[in-house]
């Protein structure tokens, strides 16, 4: 006989999860035809998702998935769920990088990929940018590893515009 | 609003969730208007819920899973009866799992 202990039904705060798991639920909740939300994690799609944004993963058909879309996909060498973007199609596969990386996930067969980024929240709010036409762009550039210099430079000059209507403002 | 648990009942999970066992661990998600929400609502149960989960997914009614706890576990029936149908009043409420009707 085993002593008794009260069941309880635990809130997922004491629950880390692996990803397996992650994986394991993405799936199973897009087999219902529903999307799945939860926290990003790490830097490597920075600046157009950073780490602690809620994203949305939504099933999509793999006809769907196209150059600049935001994609959670199994990596096929470490089995783990990450979440890049589609920087080419070839033929049944998907070329895919984060866009702060200058190397590719290499390349990913349609049937590594979850499901697409539908929506991106910070701090409660939804970010528009980096979902909309201009994925396209930084598809092409990140293609050709041109996207970090590019936001380094319109950073670059956001700054000077902004300290440049600050001395001419009173 | 309290639901009343019937001991001949059987019960299965809810359509609006999705349920996995992963490496051991049950992991429930409520599929709150049509998404699983990790940040918000995702479940686990502790290993007496896990034992009363397994039995009523198996289609033991109420008062079998009972018996049958009652008889694994060093506690008067009375006290386990009290622990599984309020575990399952909370299933219940929070649309976790629903009875099994019989047409």
């Amino acid at each position: 006989m085993s002593e008794h202990q009260r069941p309880e039904l635990i809130k997922k705060d004491e629950l880390p999860l692996s990803g397996e798991a992650l994986i394991e639920l993405i799936t199973a909740v897009h087999e219902k035809g529903a999307s799945f939300k939860f926290r990003a994690k790490g830097f490597s799609m920075s600046p157009f998702v950073k780490c602690g944004d809620i994203i949305t993963i939504s099933p999509t058909k793999k006809s769907a998935v196209g150059r600049g879309d935001i994609v959670a996909f199994v990596h096929p060498e470490s089995g783990k769920p990450i979440v890049h973007r589609v920087i080419r199609k070839e033929s049944a596969a998907f070329r895919i990088r984060g866009d702060s990386l200058h190397i590719d996930d290499g390349l990913i067969p349609e049937s590594a990929i979850l499901g697409k980024v539908a929506k991106i929240e910070r701090d409660g709010q939804k970010v528009y940018l980096g979902l909309g036409v201009e994925r396209y762009i930084i598809a092409f550039f990140s293609e050709r590893s041109q996207l970090r210099s590019l936001i380094s430079g319109l950073s670059g000059l956001r700054r000077l515009v902004r300290s440049g209507f600050k001395k001419i403002l009173p | 609003m309290e639901t009343d648990i019937n001991p001949d009942s059987r019960f299965k999970p809810s359509d609006d969730v999705v349920v996995r066992e992963v490496m051991g661990k049950i992991l429930i998600v409520p599929l709150t208007s049509g998404i699983g929400d990790m940040e918000d609502e995702i479940y686990t149960l502790n290993e007496s819920a896990k034992a009363i989960w397994d039995r009523l997914i198996k289609g033991e009614n109420v008062r079998a899973v009972i018996d049958s706890l009652s008889a694994e576990f060093e506690a008067d029936s009375g006290e386990i009866e009290r622990d599984v149908t309020g575990l399952m009043k909370e299933l219940v409420r929070r649309k976790i799992l629903e009875e099994i009707i019989n047409v």
